[in-house]
């Protein structure tokens, strides 16, 4: 009997995860419910109408945006192909956060699209402070980082390796 | 342009503007409360992570400072205590405080002394006989405070009040922090996002850095002075020091305000003239420290201000609000500076401009 009011007890003092939805990105996937909490404090939810600009090249580079739902056209320089388009679950910016101050390309809406954007300043503070959280973040970065460049060495013998590198420092679609 | 949305901004502006009215007296409390919480933020902060909520982090905060206040309380009061009943016996033995009888206080006795001293060598002068004159008109001044606080109780009452309400508003804004700066960031349209965020993160970090490496540096410089005074034998090293590190926030010129402090106390004291010599000697070693070592370390270089350009700006705060204005002119100035710099320089790269 007292074993099953502790438990009752439990299910209704348990807080549900607040922040867990934030685990379906891979690089958070495997964050604790506090190191979730620290990061959420630094998100911020923006929505864009269909056709609407992200950002535009040659501007400076604050925010990297994780993708909630709706797809982004990246117009430039962000595929072998010349554009990509990045769909739910995916993000813009991570490469360029580790070592460029200004966009190299631009981003735009193709559908209505629900975003939450951090500050690649913020982002860097957190790995910084929080050294636990940060070697799982940067982890989970260059796992996904190593399958994009195994993705791009799939890639017909015609396309330059390193050009690709060079031009793909905004976008890191997934591989599913 | 669409008609609705342009009556729309209109009737916000009004809004806007009403609410500014109503909440005017409370904004110097806002401000004051701002100041506090940056101050206390990285504290907050720290707490933070290591897991302790947010709110209670804010309490244990305060308790700290609470208790730090009390001990110096603790440690202090008895020697003002000893001194207030000294001019509390004054005024029970009933006698009339004339400046005549003032100067036979000890401290007040010994400045006393030296301006006759003076008025003995330079004939015309008569210092001591205009120094009785003005201590009688301070008397009477004095005389009349009971009326005019019994006159203006509601008036202290209310600010006092204002005062209190510091802690409170600082205690939400260091709580809430980040749901202010999300619900302040929301008010952006995407097309200046970026640009917000970079200003409010700017603004943030200088102002936050600036405030805390000030306040370290007044609490650095006071009590390296403090110390190096008492080993030279200056009197009331504490109070001289104090003063030399609140001073200290004027750049160039504070650092002599300080020593010329500790030297007319020496003056006034009447001690050996080689103290002079020692006590601006040990503000000298003071000030060597803190431009070499404390001010570097916390600020990370001096304040880009042209030395004329900080006269100006300390003659006009003096001008405009006396001795506290004339100390927070120059950190307000230079932090309204480097905000407008970043501003331009982010509406440059955005091309707004």
């Amino acid at each position: 009997m007292l074993k099953l009011i502790i438990r009752w007890l439990k299910t209704q003092l348990h807080k549900p995860d607040k922040n867990a939805a934030l685990r379906r990105f891979s690089i958070f996937k495997k964050l604790s419910s506090f190191e979730l909490y620290l990061l959420s404090n630094h998100l911020h939810k923006r929505s864009f109408k269909a056709g609407e600009m992200l950002f535009d090249r040659d501007y400076p580079l604050e925010m990297i945006f994780f993708i909630e739902h709706g797809e982004i056209e990246v117009l430039g320089t962000a595929h072998p192909s010349g554009h990509s388009v990045l769909t739910k679950n995916q993000w813009i910016g991570i490469i360029d956060m580790f070592h460029e101050n200004i966009r190299s390309s631009s981003a735009r809406a193709l559908t209505d699209v629900q975003a939450i954007a951090v500050s690649r300043f913020d982002f860097l503070d957190l790995i910084n402070k929080n050294p636990h959280m940060g070697v799982t973040i940067l982890s989970a970065i260059c796992e996904s980082f190593s399958k994009y460049i195994f993705q791009l060495c799939e890639q017909p013998p015609a396309v330059n390796l390193a050009d690709n590198q060079k031009q793909s420092t905004l976008g890191v679609p997934e591989l599913r | 342009m669409n008609w609705t949305k342009l009556l729309f901004y209109i009737l916000l502006i009004i809004l806007l503007v009403m609410g500014a009215f109503f909440y005017r007296w409370i904004f110097a409390n806002l401000v004051y409360a701002m100041v506090f919480s940056y101050i206390l933020d990285p504290f907050v902060s720290w707490f933070e992570r290591r897991r302790v909520p947010r709110w209670l982090s804010v309490v244990g905060v305060y308790l700290v400072i609470l208790g730090f206040f009390t001990w110096v309380t603790a440690r202090f009061v008895p020697d003002l205590i000893r001194q207030g009943n000294y001019l509390f016996d004054l005024f029970k033995s009933g006698q009339h405080l004339s400046g005549q009888y003032i100067v036979t206080i000890p401290f007040i006795n010994g400045v006393y002394e030296f301006m006759q001293n003076l008025d003995t060598q330079i004939p015309g002068l008569a210092l001591a006989p205009k120094m009785i004159e003005i201590l009688d008109n301070a008397n009477s001044t004095l005389a009349g405070i009971p009326k005019l606080l019994m006159d203006n109780y509601q008036n202290i009452l209310s600010t006092l009040s204002l005062i209190a309400t510091i802690p409170l508003l600082s205690f939400f804004m260091l709580k809430d922090k980040y749901k202010l700066r999300k619900a302040a960031l929301e008010l952006s349209s995407n097309r200046y996002f970026e640009l917000c965020f970079i200003l409010l993160r700017k603004f943030d970090t200088n102002v936050g850095t600036f405030l805390r490496a000030i306040l370290f540096e007044v609490i650095a410089v006071g009590f390296m002075a403090s110390i190096a005074l008492g080993i030279v034998g200056v009197r009331n090293p504490v109070l001289i020091g104090a003063t030399a590190g609140v001073a200290n926030i004027i750049p160039y010129f504070g650092p002599f305000m300080g020593g010329a402090l500790a030297v007319l106390t020496v003056l006034i004291n009447g001690g050996p003239l080689i103290m002079i010599v020692y006590a601006a000697l040990a503000m000298y070693i003071v000030q060597v420290i803190d431009n070499n070592l404390v001010y570097p370390l916390v600020v990370g270089g001096t304040i880009s201000m042209h030395p004329l350009l900080v006269l100006l700006t300390v003659i006009a705060g003096g001008w405009y609000g006396g001795i506290l204005w004339m100390l927070i002119s120059v950190p307000m100035v230079y932090i309204t500076y480097s905000l407008v710099k970043v501003l331009y320089i982010n509406l440059k790269d955005f091309r707004i401009i």
